[in-house]
Protein backbone atom coordinates (compact mmCIF):
# COMPACT_ATOMS: atom_id res chain seq x y z
CA UNK A 1 0.00 0.00 0.00
CA UNK A 2 1.63 3.23 -0.72
CA UNK A 3 2.33 5.16 2.18
CA UNK A 4 -1.04 7.19 3.37
CA UNK A 5 -1.17 11.17 2.75
CA UNK A 6 -1.70 13.09 6.47
CA UNK A 7 -5.33 13.32 5.85
CA UNK A 8 -5.05 9.65 5.59
CA UNK A 9 -3.00 9.17 8.40
CA UNK A 10 -5.57 11.08 10.35
CA UNK A 11 -8.75 9.03 9.92
CA UNK A 12 -6.28 5.94 10.60
CA UNK A 13 -4.75 7.36 13.64
CA UNK A 14 -4.58 4.60 16.55
CA UNK A 15 -7.45 4.43 19.13
CA UNK A 16 -6.99 5.77 22.68
CA UNK A 17 -10.86 4.16 23.46
CA UNK A 18 -11.36 1.05 24.89
CA UNK A 19 -14.70 0.22 22.77
CA UNK A 20 -12.85 0.04 19.71
CA UNK A 21 -14.67 -1.35 16.81
CA UNK A 22 -17.44 1.52 17.50
CA UNK A 23 -14.87 3.28 17.64
CA UNK A 24 -13.68 2.45 13.97
CA UNK A 25 -17.11 2.69 12.71
CA UNK A 26 -17.72 6.42 13.84
CA UNK A 27 -14.19 7.48 12.41
CA UNK A 28 -15.25 6.07 9.13
CA UNK A 29 -18.22 6.93 8.90
CA UNK A 30 -17.42 10.95 9.98
CA UNK A 31 -14.52 11.00 7.71
CA UNK A 32 -17.02 9.76 4.88
CA UNK A 33 -19.54 12.30 5.89
CA UNK A 34 -16.71 14.84 5.73
CA UNK A 35 -15.88 14.04 2.27
CA UNK A 36 -12.50 12.87 2.89
CA UNK A 37 -13.32 9.21 2.04
CA UNK A 38 -15.48 8.96 -0.74
CA UNK A 39 -17.94 6.93 -2.49
CA UNK A 40 -16.20 4.26 -4.92
CA UNK A 41 -12.64 4.56 -2.76
CA UNK A 42 -11.30 1.68 -1.52
CA UNK A 43 -10.19 1.36 2.18
CA UNK A 44 -6.58 -0.42 2.90
CA UNK A 45 -6.23 -4.00 3.19
CA UNK A 46 -7.70 -5.35 6.49
CA UNK A 47 -4.18 -6.35 7.89
CA UNK A 48 -3.03 -2.48 7.34
CA UNK A 49 -5.85 -1.09 8.80
CA UNK A 50 -5.64 -2.91 11.74
CA UNK A 51 -2.04 -2.47 12.56
CA UNK A 52 -2.59 1.46 11.89
CA UNK A 53 -5.82 1.57 14.04
CA UNK A 54 -3.60 -0.53 16.52
CA UNK A 55 -6.23 -3.31 17.04
CA UNK A 56 -6.74 -6.93 16.58
CA UNK A 57 -8.16 -8.59 13.58
CA UNK A 58 -11.14 -9.49 15.09
CA UNK A 59 -11.83 -5.97 16.64
CA UNK A 60 -11.42 -4.29 13.02
CA UNK A 61 -13.73 -7.04 11.34
CA UNK A 62 -16.67 -6.62 13.98
CA UNK A 63 -16.35 -2.94 12.73
CA UNK A 64 -16.13 -3.55 8.73
CA UNK A 65 -19.34 -6.02 9.65
CA UNK A 66 -21.17 -3.25 11.33
CA UNK A 67 -20.55 -0.58 8.35
CA UNK A 68 -21.42 -3.71 6.03
CA UNK A 69 -24.36 -3.53 7.93
CA UNK A 70 -25.28 0.02 7.87
CA UNK A 71 -24.51 -0.06 3.62
CA UNK A 72 -21.64 1.91 4.24
CA UNK A 73 -19.30 -0.23 3.15
CA UNK A 74 -19.13 -3.49 1.21
CA UNK A 75 -16.81 -6.48 0.85
CA UNK A 76 -15.71 -7.80 -2.77
CA UNK A 77 -13.64 -10.92 -3.22
CA UNK A 78 -11.43 -11.48 -5.66
CA UNK A 79 -7.84 -9.84 -7.56
CA UNK A 80 -9.45 -6.43 -7.26
CA UNK A 81 -11.32 -7.16 -3.99
CA UNK A 82 -11.24 -5.21 -1.08
CA UNK A 83 -13.85 -3.04 1.34
CA UNK A 84 -15.39 0.07 -0.58
CA UNK A 85 -17.11 3.28 0.34
CA UNK A 86 -20.44 2.54 -1.36
CA UNK A 87 -22.98 5.04 0.26
CA UNK A 88 -22.64 8.14 2.36
CA UNK A 89 -23.50 7.88 5.54
CA UNK A 90 -26.98 9.55 5.98
CA UNK A 91 -27.41 12.30 8.26
CA UNK A 92 -28.08 11.34 11.84
CA UNK A 93 -30.44 13.88 12.99
CA UNK A 94 -30.93 11.93 15.60
CA UNK A 95 -27.37 11.60 16.91
CA UNK A 96 -27.57 14.87 16.27
CA UNK A 97 -30.22 15.77 18.68
CA UNK A 98 -29.19 13.63 20.63
CA UNK A 99 -25.81 15.38 21.04
CA UNK A 100 -27.55 19.01 21.91
CA UNK A 101 -30.03 17.18 24.36
CA UNK A 102 -26.45 15.44 26.37
CA UNK A 103 -23.82 17.99 25.69
CA UNK A 104 -23.97 21.16 28.32
CA UNK A 105 -23.61 24.61 27.34
CA UNK A 106 -20.20 24.72 29.16
CA UNK A 107 -19.07 21.98 27.58
CA UNK A 108 -20.23 23.50 23.44
CA UNK A 109 -17.76 26.72 25.46
CA UNK A 110 -15.27 24.15 26.10
CA UNK A 111 -15.43 23.32 22.06
CA UNK A 112 -15.09 27.04 21.11
CA UNK A 113 -12.52 27.94 23.44
CA UNK A 114 -9.83 24.55 22.43
CA UNK A 115 -11.13 25.86 18.96
CA UNK A 116 -10.63 29.36 19.15
CA UNK A 117 -7.38 28.69 20.25
CA UNK A 118 -6.01 26.51 17.03
CA UNK A 119 -7.83 28.50 14.68
CA UNK A 120 -6.17 32.14 16.00
CA UNK A 121 -2.30 30.46 15.74
CA UNK A 122 -3.68 28.30 12.31
CA UNK A 123 -4.44 31.98 10.99
CA UNK A 124 -1.17 33.93 11.64
CA UNK A 125 0.62 30.65 10.63
CA UNK A 126 -1.25 31.02 7.17
CA UNK A 127 -0.67 34.65 6.81
CA UNK A 128 3.10 34.20 7.01
CA UNK A 129 2.70 30.13 4.84
CA UNK A 130 -0.07 30.71 2.53
CA UNK A 131 1.29 30.15 -1.41
CA UNK A 132 -1.02 31.92 -3.96
CA UNK A 133 -2.22 28.80 -5.28
CA UNK A 134 -4.00 27.64 -1.39
CA UNK A 135 -5.27 31.35 -1.51
CA UNK A 136 -6.91 30.68 -5.15
CA UNK A 137 -7.96 27.02 -3.52
CA UNK A 138 -9.50 28.25 -0.57
CA UNK A 139 -11.68 31.26 -2.50
CA UNK A 140 -13.26 28.44 -4.64
CA UNK A 141 -13.60 26.20 -1.27
CA UNK A 142 -14.96 29.22 0.46
CA UNK A 143 -17.54 29.51 -2.47
CA UNK A 144 -18.69 25.69 -2.72
CA UNK A 145 -20.43 26.29 1.12
CA UNK A 146 -23.11 28.67 -0.77
CA UNK A 147 -23.48 26.78 -4.19
CA UNK A 148 -24.39 23.51 -1.76
CA UNK A 149 -27.65 22.29 -1.70
CA UNK A 150 -28.20 20.17 1.15
CA UNK A 151 -27.78 20.56 4.59
CA UNK A 152 -25.13 17.55 4.20
CA UNK A 153 -23.01 19.20 1.36
CA UNK A 154 -22.80 22.03 3.44
CA UNK A 155 -21.36 20.26 6.30
CA UNK A 156 -18.60 19.03 4.24
CA UNK A 157 -17.33 21.93 2.74
CA UNK A 158 -17.55 23.87 5.83
CA UNK A 159 -15.30 21.91 7.08
CA UNK A 160 -13.24 21.10 4.11
CA UNK A 161 -12.68 24.79 3.87
CA UNK A 162 -11.42 25.67 7.33
CA UNK A 163 -9.32 21.66 6.99
CA UNK A 164 -7.46 23.30 3.99
CA UNK A 165 -6.77 26.44 5.90
CA UNK A 166 -4.95 25.00 8.48
CA UNK A 167 -3.11 22.89 5.51
CA UNK A 168 -2.23 26.35 4.45
CA UNK A 169 -0.33 27.19 7.68
CA UNK A 170 1.05 23.94 7.04
CA UNK A 171 1.90 22.55 10.93
CA UNK A 172 0.01 19.13 10.88
CA UNK A 173 -0.50 19.17 14.52
CA UNK A 174 -2.74 22.12 14.29
CA UNK A 175 -4.23 20.52 10.78
CA UNK A 176 -5.13 17.36 12.80
CA UNK A 177 -6.49 19.29 15.82
CA UNK A 178 -8.51 21.10 13.31
CA UNK A 179 -9.80 17.97 11.98
CA UNK A 180 -11.03 16.60 15.07
CA UNK A 181 -12.80 19.83 15.88
CA UNK A 182 -14.86 20.17 12.88
CA UNK A 183 -15.71 15.86 13.04
CA UNK A 184 -16.89 17.26 16.30
CA UNK A 185 -19.38 19.95 15.57
CA UNK A 186 -19.99 20.74 11.91
CA UNK A 187 -22.59 18.50 11.46
CA UNK A 188 -23.95 20.21 14.19
CA UNK A 189 -23.83 23.43 12.82
CA UNK A 190 -25.71 22.55 9.28
CA UNK A 191 -28.50 20.16 10.34
CA UNK A 192 -31.26 22.61 10.31
CA UNK A 193 -33.48 22.22 13.73
CA UNK A 194 -34.66 25.41 15.27
CA UNK A 195 -33.03 28.43 12.49
CA UNK A 196 -30.98 27.20 10.23
CA UNK A 197 -27.66 28.89 9.73
CA UNK A 198 -27.08 31.08 6.58
CA UNK A 199 -24.44 29.50 4.27
CA UNK A 200 -24.41 33.30 2.46
CA UNK A 201 -23.13 34.55 5.53
CA UNK A 202 -20.44 31.86 6.54
CA UNK A 203 -19.53 31.93 2.74
CA UNK A 204 -19.23 36.16 3.17
CA UNK A 205 -17.25 35.31 6.62
CA UNK A 206 -14.68 32.98 4.62
CA UNK A 207 -13.91 34.84 1.76
CA UNK A 208 -13.38 37.78 4.11
CA UNK A 209 -10.54 35.25 5.69
CA UNK A 210 -8.93 34.39 2.84
CA UNK A 211 -8.36 37.97 1.88
CA UNK A 212 -6.85 38.89 5.01
CA UNK A 213 -4.84 35.72 4.74
CA UNK A 214 -3.69 36.65 1.15
CA UNK A 215 -3.08 40.34 2.09
CA UNK A 216 -0.87 38.99 5.26
CA UNK A 217 -2.95 40.40 7.82
CA UNK A 218 -2.64 38.24 11.05
CA UNK A 219 -4.54 40.91 13.71
CA UNK A 220 -7.48 40.78 10.84
CA UNK A 221 -7.18 36.92 10.27
CA UNK A 222 -7.20 36.51 13.70
CA UNK A 223 -10.12 38.72 14.75
CA UNK A 224 -12.48 37.10 11.70
CA UNK A 225 -11.69 33.82 12.43
CA UNK A 226 -12.41 34.61 16.63
CA UNK A 227 -15.55 36.30 15.40
CA UNK A 228 -16.73 33.67 13.02
CA UNK A 229 -15.86 30.76 16.03
CA UNK A 230 -17.86 32.47 18.64
CA UNK A 231 -20.34 33.05 16.15
CA UNK A 232 -21.01 29.24 15.37
CA UNK A 233 -20.77 28.70 19.34
CA UNK A 234 -23.58 31.16 19.95
CA UNK A 235 -25.40 29.69 17.53
CA UNK A 236 -24.93 26.18 18.68
CA UNK A 237 -26.07 27.15 22.19
CA UNK A 238 -29.02 28.66 21.10
CA UNK A 239 -29.74 25.09 19.50
CA UNK A 240 -29.17 23.68 21.69
CA UNK A 241 -31.49 25.73 24.24
CA UNK A 242 -34.22 25.31 21.82
CA UNK A 243 -33.91 21.69 21.98
CA UNK A 244 -33.19 21.16 25.78
CA UNK A 245 -35.28 24.02 27.13
CA UNK A 246 -37.75 25.09 25.29
CA UNK A 247 -40.66 23.67 27.95
CA UNK A 248 -39.12 26.64 30.28
CA UNK A 249 -39.86 29.65 28.67
CA UNK A 250 -44.17 28.74 28.22
CA UNK A 251 -44.30 27.67 31.66
CA UNK A 252 -43.01 31.34 33.27
CA UNK A 253 -45.98 32.80 30.28
CA UNK B 1 -45.71 38.54 33.64
CA UNK B 2 -43.81 42.11 33.40
CA UNK B 3 -39.79 41.48 33.50
CA UNK B 4 -39.87 42.44 36.49
CA UNK B 5 -41.71 39.87 38.16
CA UNK B 6 -39.99 37.40 35.82
CA UNK B 7 -36.73 37.97 37.73
CA UNK B 8 -37.88 37.93 40.66
CA UNK B 9 -39.39 34.87 40.04
CA UNK B 10 -36.81 33.07 38.91
CA UNK B 11 -34.16 34.83 42.18
CA UNK B 12 -36.89 33.03 44.37
CA UNK B 13 -36.73 29.95 42.17
CA UNK B 14 -32.84 29.87 42.67
CA UNK B 15 -32.53 31.08 46.04
CA UNK B 16 -34.63 27.98 46.85
CA UNK B 17 -32.88 25.50 45.31
CA UNK B 18 -29.74 26.89 46.52
CA UNK B 19 -31.06 26.97 49.45
CA UNK B 20 -31.76 23.57 49.74
CA UNK B 21 -28.33 22.36 48.82
CA UNK B 22 -26.60 24.82 51.57
CA UNK B 23 -29.23 22.66 54.13
CA UNK B 24 -28.06 19.88 52.93
CA UNK B 25 -24.25 20.48 53.25
CA UNK B 26 -24.76 22.34 56.65
CA UNK B 27 -26.31 18.88 57.88
CA UNK B 28 -23.81 16.49 56.21
CA UNK B 29 -21.02 18.93 58.15
CA UNK B 30 -22.96 18.65 61.45
CA UNK B 31 -23.44 14.36 61.11
CA UNK B 32 -19.82 14.64 60.67
CA UNK B 33 -19.22 16.60 63.35
CA UNK B 34 -21.37 14.43 65.45
CA UNK B 35 -19.53 10.77 64.31
CA UNK B 36 -16.32 12.46 65.01
CA UNK B 37 -17.52 13.48 68.95
CA UNK B 38 -18.21 10.11 69.60
CA UNK B 39 -15.57 8.61 67.78
CA UNK B 40 -12.87 10.60 69.60
CA UNK B 41 -14.37 10.22 72.59
CA UNK B 42 -12.00 12.89 74.46
CA UNK B 43 -9.25 12.41 72.36
CA UNK B 44 -8.45 15.72 70.54
CA UNK B 45 -6.78 14.24 67.45
CA UNK B 46 -8.14 11.94 64.47
CA UNK B 47 -6.76 8.69 63.73
CA UNK B 48 -7.74 6.19 61.23
CA UNK B 49 -9.86 4.36 64.07
CA UNK B 50 -11.72 7.61 64.64
CA UNK B 51 -12.96 7.63 60.74
CA UNK B 52 -14.90 4.74 61.20
CA UNK B 53 -18.58 5.45 59.55
CA UNK B 54 -17.42 8.43 58.00
CA UNK B 55 -17.66 7.71 54.26
CA UNK B 56 -20.97 5.77 54.97
CA UNK B 57 -22.17 9.76 55.46
CA UNK B 58 -20.78 10.52 52.21
CA UNK B 59 -22.62 7.80 50.27
CA UNK B 60 -25.79 8.38 52.54
CA UNK B 61 -25.61 12.19 51.36
CA UNK B 62 -24.74 11.39 47.32
CA UNK B 63 -27.52 8.32 47.70
CA UNK B 64 -29.89 11.36 48.47
CA UNK B 65 -28.88 13.84 46.54
CA UNK B 66 -28.50 13.32 42.73
CA UNK B 67 -27.25 16.24 42.00
CA UNK B 68 -24.26 16.12 43.59
CA UNK B 69 -20.93 13.72 41.93
CA UNK B 70 -19.01 13.91 44.91
CA UNK B 71 -19.19 14.18 48.97
CA UNK B 72 -16.77 14.21 51.83
CA UNK B 73 -14.90 15.59 54.44
CA UNK B 74 -11.73 16.99 54.49
CA UNK B 75 -9.62 17.48 57.61
CA UNK B 76 -7.38 21.00 58.92
CA UNK B 77 -3.69 19.07 59.32
CA UNK B 78 -3.46 20.30 62.82
CA UNK B 79 -6.60 18.45 63.91
CA UNK B 80 -4.92 14.88 62.55
CA UNK B 81 -2.40 12.92 64.55
CA UNK B 82 1.06 13.29 63.35
CA UNK B 83 1.95 11.68 59.97
CA UNK B 84 -1.41 11.44 58.98
CA UNK B 85 -3.25 14.03 56.71
CA UNK B 86 -6.92 12.55 56.09
CA UNK B 87 -10.03 13.15 54.29
CA UNK B 88 -12.78 10.74 53.10
CA UNK B 89 -14.06 11.40 49.50
CA UNK B 90 -16.89 9.91 47.89
CA UNK B 91 -17.81 10.32 44.29
CA UNK B 92 -20.54 8.30 41.71
CA UNK B 93 -18.52 7.09 38.92
CA UNK B 94 -19.63 6.89 35.41
CA UNK B 95 -21.96 3.56 36.27
CA UNK B 96 -23.58 5.45 39.00
CA UNK B 97 -21.87 3.18 41.56
CA UNK B 98 -20.92 5.20 44.59
CA UNK B 99 -16.61 4.94 45.42
CA UNK B 100 -14.20 6.18 47.69
CA UNK B 101 -11.87 8.56 45.43
CA UNK B 102 -8.10 8.89 46.52
CA UNK B 103 -6.17 11.89 46.20
CA UNK B 104 -2.11 12.10 46.17
CA UNK B 105 -1.43 13.79 49.67
CA UNK B 106 2.34 13.15 49.65
CA UNK B 107 4.04 16.66 50.24
CA UNK B 108 6.07 17.57 47.01
CA UNK B 109 4.65 14.63 44.80
CA UNK B 110 4.00 15.92 41.80
CA UNK B 111 0.43 15.20 41.70
CA UNK B 112 0.36 16.51 45.38
CA UNK B 113 -3.26 17.53 46.41
CA UNK B 114 -2.76 20.62 48.70
CA UNK B 115 -6.64 20.69 49.57
CA UNK B 116 -6.12 23.20 52.54
CA UNK B 117 -4.56 25.55 50.21
CA UNK B 118 -7.74 25.44 48.05
CA UNK B 119 -10.40 28.27 48.53
CA UNK B 120 -13.56 25.85 48.82
CA UNK B 121 -11.02 24.60 52.44
CA UNK B 122 -9.15 27.94 53.08
CA UNK B 123 -12.04 30.22 53.06
CA UNK B 124 -14.76 27.70 54.97
CA UNK B 125 -11.58 27.55 57.55
CA UNK B 126 -10.89 31.19 58.27
CA UNK B 127 -14.45 32.86 57.67
CA UNK B 128 -15.92 29.42 59.79
CA UNK B 129 -18.96 29.65 57.60
CA UNK B 130 -20.35 27.98 54.27
CA UNK B 131 -18.44 28.73 51.26
CA UNK B 132 -19.17 28.23 47.62
CA UNK B 133 -16.02 28.13 45.18
CA UNK B 134 -16.03 27.91 41.54
CA UNK B 135 -16.71 27.35 38.43
CA UNK B 136 -13.10 25.65 38.56
CA UNK B 137 -11.38 22.82 37.24
CA UNK B 138 -10.59 20.59 40.25
CA UNK B 139 -6.88 19.46 38.74
CA UNK B 140 -5.24 16.80 40.86
CA UNK B 141 -8.53 15.70 42.62
CA UNK B 142 -11.87 15.43 40.77
CA UNK B 143 -10.32 16.67 37.51
CA UNK B 144 -13.31 17.84 36.12
CA UNK B 145 -15.14 21.38 36.04
CA UNK B 146 -17.28 21.71 38.85
CA UNK B 147 -18.85 24.08 41.87
CA UNK B 148 -17.69 23.08 45.50
CA UNK B 149 -20.09 23.61 48.19
CA UNK B 150 -18.28 23.55 51.81
CA UNK B 151 -19.36 24.12 55.50
CA UNK B 152 -16.27 24.06 58.71
CA UNK B 153 -17.00 21.92 61.20
CA UNK B 154 -16.23 22.08 64.80
CA UNK B 155 -16.13 19.63 67.57
CA UNK B 156 -16.14 21.34 70.80
CA UNK B 157 -15.54 24.34 69.33
CA UNK B 158 -12.35 23.01 67.85
CA UNK B 159 -12.36 23.97 63.95
CA UNK B 160 -11.40 20.30 62.65
CA UNK B 161 -11.80 20.64 58.82
CA UNK B 162 -14.25 20.85 55.95
CA UNK B 163 -17.59 18.86 54.59
CA UNK B 164 -19.26 19.35 51.06
CA UNK B 165 -19.99 18.23 47.59
CA UNK B 166 -19.36 18.63 44.46
CA UNK B 167 -21.60 19.48 41.50
CA UNK B 168 -20.12 18.97 37.92
CA UNK B 169 -21.08 22.58 35.99
CA UNK B 170 -22.78 19.82 33.26
CA UNK B 171 -25.02 18.34 35.91
CA UNK B 172 -25.99 21.64 37.11
CA UNK B 173 -27.38 23.14 33.57
CA UNK B 174 -30.49 21.03 33.78
CA UNK B 175 -31.61 21.87 37.53
CA UNK B 176 -31.45 25.64 37.48
CA UNK B 177 -31.48 26.40 33.61
CA UNK B 178 -35.66 26.06 33.70
CA UNK B 179 -35.30 29.16 36.67
CA UNK B 180 -33.26 31.31 34.43
CA UNK B 181 -34.97 30.89 31.60
CA UNK B 182 -38.20 32.45 33.33
CA UNK B 183 -36.54 35.48 32.24
CA UNK B 184 -37.02 36.63 28.67
CA UNK B 185 -33.83 38.82 28.46
CA UNK B 186 -30.77 37.72 29.56
CA UNK B 187 -29.43 36.86 32.64
CA UNK B 188 -27.07 34.91 34.56
CA UNK B 189 -26.45 33.31 37.90
CA UNK B 190 -22.94 34.84 39.21
CA UNK B 191 -21.09 33.94 42.15
CA UNK B 192 -19.43 35.77 44.72
CA UNK B 193 -16.08 36.70 42.53
CA UNK B 194 -18.21 37.94 39.67
CA UNK B 195 -17.82 35.27 37.41
CA UNK B 196 -20.93 33.46 35.44
CA UNK B 197 -21.82 29.87 36.89
CA UNK B 198 -24.55 29.65 34.45
CA UNK B 199 -26.21 31.94 31.41
CA UNK B 200 -29.50 31.51 30.08
CA UNK B 201 -27.91 32.60 26.55
CA UNK B 202 -24.96 33.06 25.07
CA UNK B 203 -24.48 36.29 26.31
CA UNK B 204 -23.46 35.35 29.49
CA UNK B 205 -20.91 32.12 29.24
CA UNK B 206 -19.86 29.76 32.01
CA UNK B 207 -16.66 31.07 34.04
CA UNK B 208 -16.90 34.58 31.84
CA UNK B 209 -16.22 37.48 34.72
CA UNK B 210 -18.38 40.19 34.21
CA UNK B 211 -16.55 43.29 33.50
CA UNK B 212 -18.62 46.88 32.67
CA UNK B 213 -22.28 47.11 34.63
CA UNK B 214 -24.11 48.45 31.81
CA UNK B 215 -27.06 51.18 32.12
CA UNK B 216 -29.51 47.48 30.89
CA UNK B 217 -27.36 45.46 33.49
CA UNK B 218 -28.73 45.26 36.87
CA UNK B 219 -27.80 43.23 39.52
CA UNK B 220 -30.11 41.33 42.39
CA UNK B 221 -28.58 39.41 45.20
CA UNK B 222 -29.64 36.61 46.07
CA UNK B 223 -30.67 35.82 49.90
CA UNK B 224 -28.57 32.61 50.67
CA UNK B 225 -26.13 33.66 53.53
CA UNK B 226 -22.45 33.94 52.83
CA UNK B 227 -22.57 32.26 49.21
CA UNK B 228 -22.09 35.93 47.66
CA UNK B 229 -24.40 34.95 45.02
CA UNK B 230 -26.34 37.53 42.78
CA UNK B 231 -28.11 37.27 39.77
CA UNK B 232 -27.94 39.58 36.72
CA UNK B 233 -30.03 40.91 33.39
CA UNK B 234 -29.84 42.99 30.82
CA UNK B 235 -33.78 44.62 30.16
CA UNK B 236 -34.27 46.46 26.67
CA UNK B 237 -32.82 49.92 26.28
CA UNK B 238 -35.70 52.78 27.38
CA UNK B 239 -37.22 53.69 23.89
CA UNK B 240 -36.87 57.66 24.18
Amino acid sequence: MATPTPFQSQIYRSLPEIERADAIVDRITKAIALGLLKVGERLPPEAALSDMFGVGGATLREALAELREQGVVETRRGRSGGTFVVKQPRTQADAIREWFLSTSISEIRDIGDEHSAVAAATVRLACERAEAHDVDRLQELARALVLATTPEVRASADSRFHIELAVSAQSPRLANAEIRLQEETVQQLWTPFAVALDPEAATAEHLELVRAVAQDQPEKAQKLVLEHIRRNIFYLIDTKLTLGYAQSNQDGQ
Amino acid sequence: MNPDNEVVHAANALTSWISGVSAEIKELSRNVALLLERNLAGKSKVNKAVLVGLDELSREFLTKNSFAVGAGTFFAAESVEEGGRFLEWCSRKESGAIGRLDFDLTPGSNRYYDYEKLPFFSTAASTGEQTLWGPYIDYLGFEEYILTFAAPFFVHGNFMGVAGCDIRLTDLEPLIMPNLRLIRGDAALINASNRVILGNSGMYLVGERIKSESPNQHRLALDVPYLGLSLIYTTPPQSS
